[in-house]
């Protein structure tokens, strides 16, 4: 069965995360010292800031937890009573939901954010590299990408920004339409300031003017962008040209007044000019909103914008998780039919064994047979077996699907005589089964 | 009587400017395709229409209000599927074909009234370029409009930083504010041509140049406050808010020289 152990940014403070949290190059070997232990099939770690979690398959859920458990305690030194509170335990249905959403940005900090999607690619491409997973996990991690893949298109999920610098570059988008040879002005070099313009450049601004009362902040500012520095008293002059402003100086006091833009308003010739005011105090004198063609946006209004995005976000999440819920049906399908293969799989091995015995008795009566013939009274037994198994077979896997087979399954092996329990059967010898059930079935 | 073609038509218009607004309101891109897919059969069948027009008059169906009124609404509806088609402004699907569903629906209605057929005084030649060019100018002129109200929205919403949740759905203001400039340097030329050959026309008609009738009058001042505008824009640079105001004072007072030609 399939067990999740794991902690996040809401079960545990950052503290406690950071300890457990692995390096990337640390991964491997901790799989393969994970998989070792008698109580674990298939596993996989995922580590990233916000959350260390471990994916199992087992045949025992809470020995498989408690091993876990312990693992993490012991390899990152960490007192295991320090994890109680903050480790969380999911099993078969639930830990399958908690990684689909995951997986889909439901579970992250911010409500949509797509890196954790690559992040989970990225621990399954290890684990499969070291083989430390197996037939379900790999379908599982599967399903879990066309969840998170129909989530994000079919819902808003990840539509809009919800960071500041985010919010800015899509309001530049609504003014200017593409943002490619656009200029920008920033005042201020300081950190608000240079996430913002990064953001911006990102998207296609090209020509980036930098002024701050530091002189050696704005050239270092400007060596990294590839921009021009300007001197802080010839800054205002540049209001001329550009179509962006970037405000976020430490400065205590208003820095750009209604008149220094309206000065300049005749000269744009009304080409529009928006003005992000993200420093507290604010930089802007906010009545420059008021100047035709011009729109100033300081941090509450994109505090705002954000909050409006979330609220989507949310709202998106509720449809998102019915879109989960489907995918998780389909893996849970998929993996009850896994319970009753063994079953299938020796039934029908059972048969053509009873079949070959039959064969090699009458082979003394008949005499020798040539190749033709023995290759077309083996079709005829082979084929004599299918049918009589495809009722049963069916029956069984209706029952599977609602949930109910073990019993069922267990009077199969009982009537027929077969030895076999549901779980020591070859995993791949299982995963055909099933594969060319399917293909029969539908035949 | 085209009545069998418009009644589809009608139909169409109406629910593709149905699929537009919910599309709008729902964000669907799905729904403004299909708003798309729609409206061109409406625009087939309107095509159907005129032509039918035409054919029973014997010439293009231009010779009274309705039947202009008729081919105006055709060519709106043709430049809002180009607009389409070519930028994806899926806003406009809110302005135009609704406005050239009312020119049908008046159309039928003032057929239904029979409103006097013009005098036949210029050229049918003349009166093919006159009318002509006029629709086409004022069907240009009503993309520009359109474009205006959309950055008038944009812009306000913009500013007051209260309705993002529209602004989504809008596209940028330099974006509105291309289509309208282009719409207007193609609908200016072809207004005055219909300025123009409208005076031939009283010349011939009542042997004077200045009748002082509502259809000279209206389309004269929409024409200064479009010249004003193109001179202002490309010699001075003005545009945005302002010029949008203009253009949708401009087309307005263009449009009441179909109160003219009616009366």
């Amino acid at each position: 069965m399939i067990v999740l152990i794991g902690l996040n940014h809401d079960s545990a403070p950052v503290e406690i995360r950071e300890k457990l949290a692995y390096r990337e190059v640390e991964v491997p070997d901790a799989l393969m010292r994970l998989a070792e232990r008698d109580e674990i099939e298939e596993c996989l770690i995922l580590s990233t800031c916000n959350r260390v979690e471990v994916l199992v398959r087992s045949y025992d859920d809470r020995a498989a937890a408690e091993a876990v458990k312990g693992f993490l305690a012991r390899e990152r030194r960490v007192a295991p009573e320090q994890l109680n509170g903050h480790l969380y335990v999911r099993q078969n249905e639930e830990a399958v939901r908690h990684l689909f959403e995951v997986a889909s940005g439901l579970d992250s900090m911010i409500l949509g954010e797509p890196q954790i999607l690559g992040q989970i690619k990225q621990a399954y491409a290890v684990a499969r590299k070291v083989g430390t997973t197996g037939p379900v996990l790999d379908h599982l991690v599967q399903q879990g990408f066309s969840a998170a893949k129909q989530v994000r298109t079919d819902t808003g999920i990840a539509r809009n920004a919800v960071s500041v610098a985010f919010a800015a570059v899509e309001l530049a988008r609504k003014i200017f339409g593409e943002l490619s040879g656009r200029s920008v002005l920033v005042i201020g070099a300081g950190e608000m300031a240079e996430l913002a313009t990064k953001h911006l450049v990102a998207n296609g601004i090209e020509k980036i003017v930098v002024t701050s009362r530091n002189v050696t902040r704005a050239a270092d500012f400007a060596r990294r962008f590839g921009g021009e520095p300007v001197e802080w008293e010839k800054a205002w002059k540049h209001l001329e040209e550009v179509d962006v402003v970037v405000a976020g100086t430490a400065a205590p006091g208003t820095v750009l007044h209604r008149k220094d833009v309206q000065k300049v308003v005749r000269a744009r010739r009304s080409r529009p000019l928006f003005i992000i005011d993200i420093a507290v105090p604010r930089d802007v004198d906010p009545e420059i909103n008021d100047l035709p063609n011009v729109y100033l946006y300081d941090i509450d209004d994109l505090q705002g914008i954000i909050e409006d995005n979330l609220g989507d976000r949310r709202r998106a999440a509720i449809e998102a998780r019915r879109m989960v819920d489907v995918h998780v049906q389909s893996f849970q399908h998929w993996q009850r039919s896994l319970q009753v293969a063994p079953t299938i799989v020796a039934l029908r091995e059972n048969l053509l064994e009873v079949g070959r015995k039959e064969i090699e008795r009458f082979q003394r009566k008949l005499g020798e047979m040539t190749p033709e013939q023995a290759q077309a009274v083996e079709e005829l037994t082979r084929a004599v077996v299918q049918k009589i198994l495809h009722a049963p077979i069916r029956h069984l896997k209706k029952l599977a699907d609602r949930g109910d087979a073990e019993g069922y399954a267990a009077l199969y092996r009982d009537i027929f005589g077969i030895e076999t329990t549901p779980d020591d059967g070859e995993t791949d010898g299982r995963d055909d089964a099933v594969e060319t059930g399917a293909r029969r079935e539908g035949s | 009587m085209e009545l069998a073609f418009l009644a589809p038509a009608l139909l169409f218009y109406t629910t593709g400017v149905l699929f537009s607004f919910f599309g709008t309101t729902r964000d669907s891109a799905r729904l403004h395709r299909l708003s798309a897919v729609v409206l061109t059969a409406a625009w087939a069948f309107h095509l159907m229409a005129i032509v039918r027009r035409g054919w029973v008059s014997g010439g293009v169906p231009l010779a009274n209000t309705a039947g202009f009124l008729l081919v105006l609404g055709w060519v709106v509806l043709t430049l809002h599927l180009l607009v389409w088609f070519r930028w994806r402004v899926d806003i406009a699907g809110l302005v135009l074909p609704p406005l050239a569903q009312l020119m049908v629906i008046a159309s039928i209605g003032l057929d239904a009234g029979s409103s006097a057929p013009e005098p036949h005084g210029a050229t049918p030649w003349w009166f093919l370029v006159h009318t002509g060019a006029s629709t086409l100018g004022l069907a240009a002129l009503g993309v520009a409009f359109a474009m205006s109200l959309i950055f008038l929205i944009q812009d306000r919403a913009l500013k007051s930083k209260s309705s993002f949740r529209l602004l989504e759905r809008l596209p940028s203001l330099e974006t509105c504010d291309r289509i309208g400039q282009d719409a207007i340097l193609w609908g200016f030329p072809l207004l005055t041509l219909g300025i123009v050959t409208g005076f031939v026309r009283t010349m011939a008609v009542y042997g004077k140049l200045w009748i002082a009738s509502p259809k000279q009058v209206f389309p004269l001042v929409a024409w200064v406050l479009f010249a004003l505008l193109i001179y202002s824009r490309l010699a001075r640079g003005i545009r945005g808010r302002r010029s949008a105001y203009v253009t949708i004072a401009a087309f307005l007072i263009g449009l009441l020289t179909i109160v003219g030609i009616a009366r």
